[in-house]
């Protein structure tokens, strides 16, 4: 029993890193049809430039851990949310008019011409975080210890998901974000700025890809170029998973995922993790092709 | 006109032909330039690279300058035989590389139907020597030896419920299914035997099932960003149990990845490193390689690249040709005890590296590696 629980809170960290990333995806996917395949290195973008602020600005001596490291979250996110702005602006504008596939040819374009950029930039060798960041306690649930880094991590994601679904179902702003999502020639005739909203939807996505990929480096500590390839894959199954296009079904797909991995890994094989994850990830889209939270498809985002 | 044409056609030609047969020596270099291990790959690079350039001031071979051509096989199988294609078009004698076992598998055929000759680095499956190839070589050990020395080490620190960690890898799998084997032999048993998915982050989930099976020694054939996660892991897990590896975890990054603490303590298996090799020919490749690049050579794979690219070219010197079959047969039967950088260095007929290479080293609790006696 507590090997279960002990791979529950396994699960549920991986799962909340996966929900953080899936929400690029999902939103991006609601309001354009489109899946952003550089969301995996936007997210790796994240865990470089937190690297390098924080080693260059040292800000977590001056003003403290926690506080330091909230600080250059917020200066990651702003950062990322920019460089998903030109993206989008460079990439994908141009082809909104062009078949579907055109634009996802250029998202794999993207995707390689960031992954290779940050390798002619870093260089090709594995990066390390800082172990002292945050402080290693163990807090004790039910008797069994769990690192604070990982509550943290499960904590922020949730409050992150949370707000941001507050943002897009009570703000103004929101409403026009929903609007866009369902009809984008008929919010236009409403008065609502469709570039402005998509322009919003690529700074919102890549920020929280890359507050993730901060949390993966801090975390997990270490960090590399190739690193976005795998989340962003499991990331864009977990959208799926919980019904692309969705918000709260990207929280939930996200945390099921990494939940389904921890526990087929300990009960079934540990090689078979993935195949299981996929397996259970087919079965759901042949009972429910929407998925899971699919049956708001109408109102997406 | 016409003929004025013409004339100039053929003098053209005739440059171009003896353009084509310009006086070099091509030797390939086929290593992971990008992708997960590129560290490695670049680093083979600079060694073989600086290798031809000291050579080609003291005179080159048979004559000629040597030339490398590099092509980047991306640490994919894919990639890999692309890359393979590439370089067996343009007239290589020998083609150094490359590191690991499933991509330097890719590429094996090819370069054998052209009859090139290859030298591989870092790929230790047993497989890749057994297929009859005439052209195969490699500097590194095979894994049967490494895992022979993985259980004798296993055996004479005393430890009876082994756990066997791999990544799926032709490599890693080939050295767990081999040490399983040996210790099944010795009647040790394996109580945990499973695979991991090389990439990820969190492995967590993998410790937490391990601990469970309750063994004292842990055994990871696996490369080192893994073994670095694992260790690191472990210890925020509070699992105090001893860990060993295998030659693929032979980085400093590990000790980066894992932290001092974490790491203090592990052990692993590897052809001895850059610093520990004491023959006067490593000595001094490893001080021209710290004025040339201001560092110390990394990893050992780049090391056997360099010997690699060295018998190669002792080969075409002392065959006086640079033909490949006549280079290959020089290899196998007439180069014996080449004074390598890691070592003696001679070749028995399935192109496998001859003798005792694999050293156990241990981490300190500074993180630095330390060669057991």
């Amino acid at each position: 029993m507590e090997q279960f629980f002990q791979q529950l809170t396994n699960g549920l960290a991986v799962g909340g890193i996966y929900a953080l990333i899936a929400l690029g995806y999902t939103m991006v996917y609601g309001v354009l049809k489109l899946i952003n395949f550089a969301h995996g290195d936007l997210f790796t973008i994240g865990a470089y430039l937190g690297l390098t602020l924080l080693t260059s600005l040292a800000l977590t001596d001056h003003v403290g851990g926690f506080l330091g490291v909230g600080l250059l979250a917020l200066m990651v996110m702003g950062l990322v949310g920019i460089i998903g702005m030109l993206l989008e602006r460079i990439a994908y504008r141009p082809l909104r008019e062009s078949p579907r596939l055109s634009a996802v040819v250029s998202a794999l374009g993207a995707s390689i011409f960031f992954q290779n950029a940050i390798m002619l930039i870093y260089g090709a060798k594995f990066y390390v975080y800082p172990q002292d960041l945050l402080p290693k306690i163990p807090v004790y649930i039910f008797g069994m210890p769990v690192p604070l880094m990982r509550i943290l991590i499960l904590v922020a994601s949730v409050v992150m998901m949370v707000a941001l679904y507050l943002f897009v179902q009570k703000t103004k702003i929101g409403t026009a974000i929903r609007a866009a999502a369902i009809d984008q020639g008929a919010a236009r005739l409403m008065g609502i700025d469709v570039n402005r909203v998509i322009m919003l939807v690529f700074c919102i996505g890549p920020a929280l890809g890359g507050a993730a990929g901060m949390m993966v480096g801090i975390y997990y500590g270490q960090i590399n170029f190739t690193m976005g390839w795998i989340y962003g894959l499991k990331a864009f199954t977990a959208a799926i998973l919980g019904g692309i296009g969705n918000i709260p079904g990207a929280m939930v797909g996200g945390l099921l995922l990494g939940v389904i991995e921890a526990l087929g890994a300990a009960y079934i094989s540990i090689a078979w993790k993935d195949a299981i994850a996929f397996f259970v990830l087919i079965v759901i889209l042949i009972v429910r092709p929407t998925g899971l939270l699919g049956e708001r498809v109408a109102e997406k985002i | 006109m016409k003929k004025l044409l013409s004339l100039v056609g053929g003098m053209s030609l005739m440059l171009a032909t003896s353009a084509f047969a310009a006086d070099t020596v091509k030797i390939g270099l086929m290593g992971p330039m990008t992708g997960a291990w590129a560290a490695e790959g670049q680093e083979m690079k600079q060694v073989v690279d600086m290798l031809a350039e000291e050579l080609n001031q003291q005179g080159g071979l048979l004559g000629k300058k040597v030339e490398v051509i590099s092509e980047d096989d991306a640490g994919d199988p894919r990639q890999s035989s692309l890359a393979a294609n590439r370089l067996a078009t343009q007239g290589i004698v020998a083609v150094i590389g490359t590191y690991g076992s499933s991509i330097t598998e890719a590429s094996q055929n090819i370069y054998d139907e052209a009859g090139i000759v290859q030298v591989a680095n870092g790929s230790t499956a047993i497989r890749l020597s057994e297929k009859g190839l005439k052209n195969f070589f490699r500097t590194c050990p095979r894994d049967d030896e490494q895992g022979k020395v993985a259980v004798a080490t296993i055996g004479k620190l005393g430890f009876k419920k082994i756990a066997i960690l791999h990544d799926n890898t032709s490599y890693a799998k080939g050295l767990a299914e081999e040490a399983q084997t040996n210790l099944k032999g010795m009647s040790i048993p394996v109580v945990f035997f499973d695979a991991l998915t090389p990439g990820e982050r969190d492995y967590n989930a993998i410790l937490t099932k391990m601990k469970a099976s309750n063994p004292d020694f842990v055994f990871f054939t696996g490369y080192y960003p893994e073994a670095g996660l694992l260790l690191r892991q472990k210890k925020e897990m509070g699992w105090n149990v001893p860990f060993m590896g295998g030659d693929a975890v032979n980085n400093p990054d590990l000790v980066k990845i894992a932290g001092a603490p974490a790491a203090e303590g592990f052990s692993f298996l590897t052809p001895p490193l850059p610093k520990d090799l004491d023959t006067p020919e490593a000595k001094a490749f490893v001080a021209s390689f710290q004025k040339k690049f201001s560092t110390e050579p990394k990893s050992i794979y780049p090391v056997l690249a360099g010997d690699g690219f060295r018998v190669v070219t002792a080969a075409i010197k002392g065959a006086g040709s640079a033909e490949p079959a006549k280079v290959s047969a020089y290899l196998k039967t007439t180069l014996k005890d080449f004074p390598g950088l890691t070592g003696k260095l001679s070749f028995n007929d399935k192109g496998d590296r001859i003798g005792e290479v694999y050293r156990v080293y241990k981490v300190d609790a500074q993180g630095n590696f330390v060669l057991q006696p």
